[in-house]
């Protein structure tokens, strides 16, 4: 006797089952144009941070991030184009950009230091640095910021 | 506690506060019945993005929230062999007493040393603050335990091999 009909979870073809899809809306852009807008950002982040303004870049490269299935490629840059501002601002400046960020800027800021320390092989070099980011945004946007976090299905 | 450690508890700290956020919820599927979510994964719209908190490659905490339940797994840092000996005895000298621990999960999460799995039913007769405490304190002090386990196994076997060799040499 073959049981494992058994283990067929009917549920999933039900007609009315919840799709991954149905939970957030989708990204309009095409996944090329959100590539191609990231690069542009890298770019900008860069004369940003070439004129040592830390909150334009952060605001910058926070907009409009990307996010939903098909753009890997564009995510790992933009986490790259972060960690590389997160790196290169002093660690007394980082209340004061924090607070000059919008709400919205700072759940996905969020976003990214959650997604940065997820990242194996990356944490070892950014680590405590995240770390005190992350600190720093808890004690400035509040716990509600990290529920958001855990609850946006936008995931970065 | 070292100023190394303090950034990561904390960031633990927060993010377990707001993950503890949980009410009672049953199952969608099976009528009367009410299981951890987190544990069932039986629909997705009640499961929470998990998250990541790491100090380096061998120390991370991985926290997955859902409606009614977190489960909280944490990689206990394991630099050597004997670390990792005394790491695999200690956590399963605990998870088999798990009952006595009350949010203690009796089998790891893959990839993790040791894993809690908190409920609504938990969140409500226990304070909330409290059992934060206890995961911040318990994972200060597994570390030291560790540590304090090698130096005496280190102690005793240089006293072991001592006297057996004294027993030979004379």
């Amino acid at each position: 006797m073959d049981g494992a009909f058994r283990k067929i979870d009917i549920d999933a073809f039900d007609e009315d089952v919840l799709q991954e899809s149905e939970l957030y809306e989708a990204d309009s852009r095409d996944p090329a144009q959100v590539l191609e807008e990231v690069k542009a950002r890298q770019t900008s982040v860069r004369s940003y941070l070439a004129k040592n303004d830390v909150p334009g870049a952060l605001t910058a490269i926070l907009e409009n991030a990307p996010y939903g299935p098909n753009v890997e490629d564009a995510k790992t840059i933009s986490l790259q184009t972060l960690l590389t501002i997160l790196n290169s601002t002093k660690s007394t400046e980082i209340p004061n950009v924090l607070k000059a960020l919008s709400m919205d800027s700072q759940d996905t800021l969020m976003k990214y230091l959650y997604k940065g320390m997820a990242m194996s092989g990356w944490a070892d070099s950014n680590a405590s640095v995240l770390l005190s980011w992350h600190e720093k945004l808890t004690e400035i946007a509040g716990t509600g910021c990290i529920v958001r976090t855990m609850t946006d299905r936008r995931t970065v | 506690m070292s100023n190394v450690l303090r950034p990561y508890l904390a960031a633990v700290r927060s993010t377990l506060t707001a993950a503890l956020t949980l009410e009672n919820f049953s199952s969608q599927v099976v009528e009367r019945h009410n299981k951890p979510e987190v544990e069932a994964a039986g629909s997705k719209e009640v499961l929470l993005n998990p998250l990541i908190i790491s100090r380096n490659e061998n120390e991370r905490v991985l926290i997955e929230p859902s409606i009614n339940s977190i489960r909280l797994s944490i990689k206990i840092k394991q630099a050597d062999e004997i670390e990792r000996i005394l790491c695999h005895k200690f956590t399963r000298f605990m998870m088999q007493r798990a009952e006595s621990f009350i949010v203690l999960r009796r089998k790891p999460v893959p990839g993790y040393d040791i894993s809690f799995l908190i409920t609504n039913t938990h969140s409500e007769t226990m304070l909330k603050h409290k059992i934060v405490d206890f995961i911040i304190q318990f994972m200060e002090e597994v570390d030291r335990e560790i540590s304090e386990m090698k130096l005496s196994l280190n102690a005793r076997a240089r006293i072991v091999a001592e006297s057996y060799l004294t027993a030979i040499s004379t």
